[in-house]
C-alpha cells in the first residue's frame, strides 16, 4: 500500500501547530473567532482573525477517542443523545472543568462566534449555546436556502443579493468587534489565495481519476484540513503544491493506494472520525475510495474582482444548503468522472441533513447509472451509534453483489 | 357542550371538509410551517390547511426515511404516501427545520401533488431579512396566481388579513377563559380549538368561536381544576398527551406550541402595504426555536405566558430528533427553575405506543408539585 510522504505525521506537523499558534494568539490578545462550517472564512482571514473550527476539534476528539466522554458531559446537562455528536462533544469540552487533558489543551477561547444557516439547524442552536456559556457575541449569517439546488452559474439573482447583504452585515460586525476596518485589497488577496487553494485541491482530486488511484479517503480526510480551516493562506497553498507534486509523481509511475482495485468507491458525507482505520480495512478488501462528496462541496472558484458575489457563489451551492438534486448530481458526476463502481451513503445519527433523503439519492443513482449504493447507519464522532460488526457484514455483502 | 364538540369534529373530519371544499372547485393547499402566510393562500380563494400527522404506524414512510428522522415528519409523509392527502391541490412549505426541509425532497419525489411551492424563510428578523421575506411573499403570490390562473388583488389580501386577525383575536379571547382560577375550558379542548382553526374557513371558525364565547359562561360541566400547566415543545397535533396529563391531576392553561400560541398570538398590523405588514407579522412573531431573534424571544414568551395564566409548572414535550427544541431544553429548564417553576422534559414519539409510557412520569411530576409524598 502506497503511503503519501507529504501526509506523514500530518497531525503533529500541521494540526498541532495550528492550535498552538491559536493559543498564542489568545495570549497576545489577537482576535479569535469560532466558526461553523459553510462559513465564508475568507473574510475572517482577510481581517487577521484566527478562525477556530469546533467541528474540526470535535473530529480530533473523536480520533483521540474522547468524544464520547465529552458528549456525556453535555448529556448530563440535558442535551439529548440524539443531537449532533459534534455539538455534544464541543459543549462537553467547554463545560469540562479541567481542560488539561483535552487535546491541544482545549479550544482557544473566542472573542466572538460566527455561524451561518447554510448547513443545518444545529449550527444555529449549538453556537447560540456556546455563545451563552462563553459569554461572547454570536453573528448569524442568515443564508437563504438554495431551493432549486442551483450551481454557481445558475443561482437566482435574489439569493446572491441576499447573501451579499448578509456579508455586509458580517463585515460590520467584525469591524465593530475588532475595532478595525476591512482592507478591501486584503480581502482580494484572501480570495485569491483561497481560490488558489481550492484549485490545487481540485487538481489533486483530479489525479484520483487514474487507476490505480494515488490517494484514498483516509488521506483526503486528513489533508482537507487546510481547505476547511485556513484556505486563504500561503501555508495551505504550499502544502497542496507539495501534495499535488507527490500525487502527480505517483500517477506518473503508475503507483496507487492499492494495486489491485476491484472496487472504486465514492463515499458520501463524513467518515467515522473515531475509526479512520476503517478505510484501511476497505483497502484490504480491494476497495479504494476515489472520491468523497466532502472533498468537493467545499471547493469553488473565487473572483477577487467581485469578492462578495463570488463568496455567495461559492457558499450558496454547498449541498448542505440545497435540495437533494444537488447531492444526486454531484454523486452522479463523481461516479462518472472517477469511474466508480460502488457508492457508500453513510448517514449520521445526529445529523438530519446527512441522513434524510439518502434513499432518494440511492434510487436516483441506480436509475441513472445502474450502480447500487449502500446506506450505512453510522455517526461521525459517537461510537455508541456505530455497530462495527453490522457495518462490516453489510459492506462485505454489498461488495460481493457488485460485478 | 355541543359547541365545544364542533371543534373536535372539524379536527377529526378534516379530510371530509377539505374534499367538500374541493368539490366546490376551489383549491385546497396544504402547509406545514407557521411561517407560511396563510393570508396569501386565502386571498387566492383557496383553503389553506395545516398538514397534520396521525398516530398510526408508518410502514410506508419507514421504507424511505432513516430511523433518525422526527416521527412527525415521518407520520405526515406516511399519510401522503398512503394517499390520505390525495385531495391536495398543492403544498406550500418552508425551511422551518431540517427535518421538514429535507423531507420536502421526499414529498416532491413520492407524493402525487400537482403544485409545490417553497418559501425561503429567513432565520432572523433584521430589516434585510424583512425585505427578503417581502420578496418571498410576493413570489408566493405570483406563483399561486400562475398555478391557479387567478389574480390576487391587494383588496383580497387586505380582506384575508382582516379575517385572520379576527380569528386570532377571538382565539385569544378563548385562551383568556383559561386565566380564571377554574379555567372554563381544558387543554384538550383548547388544542382542538386551535387545530380546527387551521382546517376550515376562517369565517366559519370565527362564527363558532363567537358562539362559544357566548355560551361558555353557562357551561354545565366545567373542567376539573388541577395543577396549572404550560406545555411547550415540538409540534402537537393530537390531544392524547394533554389528555393523559389532565387525567392525572393537571390542567393545561397555556402553551408555547406551533399548534397553539405561536400560531395565532400575533396580529398583522394595519399598514399601507399589506405585504410588508404580513412580513412583519410573521418574522416578528413569537419565534420558533429555529429562528434567531434578539437572543431568547421564545423564552420571554414562555415567561410571559407563565405570568399571564398563573402557571405552576411547565412540561416540555420533545419529539425525538426534533433538534431545535432539544437544543433549547437545557437552558430553558435552567432559566425556569431559577424562577422557581418546576419543569418536566419528556421525550416522546409520534405514535400511540410512544405516548402511553409517559403517563406515570407526568403523574409523578404532578404529585410532587401537589406535595404528595
Ligand atoms: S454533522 Fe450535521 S448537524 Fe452536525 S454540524 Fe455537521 S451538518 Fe450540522
Ligand atoms: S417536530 Fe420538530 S423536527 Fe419535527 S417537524 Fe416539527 S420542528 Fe421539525
Amino acid at each position: 500500500m502506497t503511503r503519501l510522504q507529504t501526509l506523514q505525521d500530518f497531525y503533529q506537523k500541521h494540526v498541532q501547530p495550528y492550535y498552538r499558534d491559536a493559543h498564542k494568539s489568545q495570549e497576545e490578545h489577537k482576535p479569535i473567532a469560532w466558526v461553523a462550517s459553510t462559513f465564508p472564512i475568507e473574510i475572517l482571514q482577510a481581517m487577521d482573525i484566527t478562525p477556530i473550527w469546533p467541528e474540526n476539534y470535535a473530529s480530533i476528539c473523536a480520533a483521540r477517542q474522547i468524544s464520547v466522554q465529552l458528549a456525556e458531559i453535555a448529556e448530563n446537562q440535558g442535551y439529548s443523545r440524539d443531537l449532533c455528536s459534534y455539538a455534544r462533544t464541543v459543549i462537553g469540552a467547554i463545560l469540562k472543568e479541567d481542560t488539561q487533558h483535552l487535546p491541544e489543551g482545549g479550544l482557544p477561547k473566542p472573542d466572538f462566534l460566527v455561524a451561518s444557516t447554510a448547513a443545518c439547524d444545529t449550527h444555529l442552536k449549538w453556537f447560540q449555546i456556546l455563545s451563552h456559556h462563553l459569554k461572547r457575541p454570536l453573528f448569524l449569517l442568515d443564508s437563504p436556502y438554495n431551493t432549486m439546488g442551483a450551481d454557481a452559474d445558475h443561482l437566482e439573482a435574489g439569493l446572491i443579493e441576499q447573501y451579499v447583504l448578509q456579508l455586509l452585515g458580517l463585515i460590520k460586525f467584525l469591524e465593530e468587534q475588532t475595532e478595525t476596518t476591512l482592507d478591501r485589497s486584503k480581502l482580494r488577496e484572501s480570495l485569491a489565495l483561497s481560490d488558489n487553494t481550492s484549485n490545487l485541491w481540485l487538481e489533486i482530486q483530479g489525479y484520483r481519476k487514474n487507476s490505480p488511484s494515488p490517494m484514498g479517503a483516509r488521506d483526503a480526510f486528513s489533508a482537507i484540513f487546510f481547505m476547511l480551516s485556513i484556505p486563504a493562506t500561503k501555508v495551505a497553498v504550499n502544502f497542496y503544491q507539495a501534495l499535488r507534486d507527490e500525487v502527480r509523481n505517483l500517477v506518473g509511475k503508475g503507483l496507487g493506494k492499492i494495486e489491485n482495485e476491484r472496487y472504486r468507491l465514492i463515499w458520501d458525507n463524513l467518515p467515522m472520525w473515531f475509526n479512520l482505520r476503517f478505510f484501511n480495512y476497505l483497502n484490504s478488501l480491494g476497495a479504494v475510495t476515489v472520491a468523497e462528496t466532502f472533498s468537493h462541496v467545499w471547493t469553488g472558484s473565487l473572483d477577487p474582482s467581485e469578492p462578495l458575489e463570488s463568496l455567495a457563489k461559492k457558499y450558496l451551492p454547498n449541498f448542505a444548503n440545497c435540495s437533494l438534486d444537488r447531492r444526486v448530481n454531484l454523486i452522479l458526476q463523481l461516479a462518472e468522472d472517477y469511474q466508480a463502481n460502488a457508492i457508500i451513503l453513510p448517514t449520521n445519527w445526529g445529523c438530519r441533513m446527512m441522513s434524510i433523503g439518502e434513499t432518494v439519492v440511492k434510487e436516483a443513482i441506480f436509475k441513472k447509472l445502474g450502480i447500487p449504493s449502500l446506506i450505512l447507519d453510522v455517526d461521525s464522532s459517537d461510537w455508541r451509534n456505530y455497530d462495527e460488526y453490522q457495518v462490516k457484514t453489510k459492506l462485505e455483502t454489498y461488495l460481493k453483489t457488485l460485478k | 357542550m355541543k359547541i365545544l364538540e364542533s371543534f373536535g369534529r372539524i379536527l377529526y373530519e378534516r379530510h371530509v371538509i377539505a374534499e367538500k371544499w374541493k368539490a366546490q372547485h376551489r383549491p385546497v393547499i396544504g402547509w406545514n410551517s407557521t411561517y407560511t402566510p396563510e393570508e396569501i393562500i386565502l386571498a387566492a380563494d383557496a383553503l389553506p390547511i395545516r398538514i397534520l400527522g396521525s398516530l398510526r404506524p408508518t410502514t410506508l414512510a419507514d421504507a424511505c426515511l432513516p430511523r433518525n428522522a422526527c416521527s412527525f415528519v415521518r407520520s405526515t409523509l406516511d399519510m401522503a404516501l398512503r394517499g390520505d392527502y390525495a385531495y391536495l391541490d398543492g403544498l406550500v412549505t418552508s425551511n422551518s427545520c431540517d427535518n421538514f426541509n429535507k423531507t420536502y425532497d421526499l414529498w416532491k419525489s413520492y407524493a402525487k401533488i400537482p403544485y409545490f411551492h417553497f418559501i425561503n424563510t429567513p432565520h432572523t428578523n433584521t430589516s434585510v431579512a424583512h425585505s427578503f421575506f417581502c420578496r418571498e411573499i410576493r413570489r408566493l403570490k405570483e406563483s399561486l396566481e400562475d398555478a391557479f390562473r387567478t389574480t390576487i388583488p391587494s383588496k383580497a389580501i387586505n380582506r384575508a388579513i382582516q379575517r385572520c386577525n379576527e380569528n386570532r383575536v377571538l382565539l385569544k379571547k378563548v385562551y383568556d377563559l383559561r386565566r380564571k382560577s377554574t379555567p372554563a375550558i381544558n387543554g384538550v379542548e383548547a388544542l382542538e380549538i386551535v387545530l380546527s382553526s387551521m382546517l376550515t374557513s376562517k369565517e366559519q371558525h370565527s362564527t363558532l368561536l363567537r358562539q362559544l364565547l357566548k355560551e361558555i359562561e353557562n357551561r354545565p360541566n366545567p373542567p376539573k381544576p388541577g395543577i396549572r400547566l404550560l406545555i411547550t415543545g415540538s409540534v402537537m397535533d393530537a390531544t392524547d398527551l394533554i389528555s393523559i396529563t389532565e387525567a392525572v391531576g393537571g390542567i393545561v392553561v397555556a402553551d408555547d406550541l406551533c399548534t397553539g400560541t405561536r400560531y395565532f398570538w400575533n396580529l398583522v398590523s394595519a399598514s399601507k402595504d399589506p405585504i410588508d405588514a404580513i412580513s412583519k407579522r410573521y418574522l416578528d412573531k413569537i419565534p420558533s426555536p429555529s429562528r434567531y431573534h434578539h437572543r431568547n424571544g421564545r423564552f420571554a414568551h414562555i415567561e410571559n405566558m407563565i405570568r399571564r395564566y398563573d402557571v405552576e409548572a411547565v412540561i416540555n414535550f420533545l419529539l425525538k430528533f426534533c433538534d431545535t427544541h432539544m437544543f433549547d431544553a437545557p437552558l430553558l429548564t435552567e432559566e425556569l427553575r431559577s424562577q422557581g417553576i418546576p419543569v418536566l422534559n419528556l421525550e416522546w414519539e409520534h405514535t400511540r405506543s410512544g405516548i402511553a409510557p409517559l403517563k406515570t412520569r407526568i403523574e409523578a411530576f404532578i404529585e410532587t408539585i401537589k406535595g404528595v409524598p
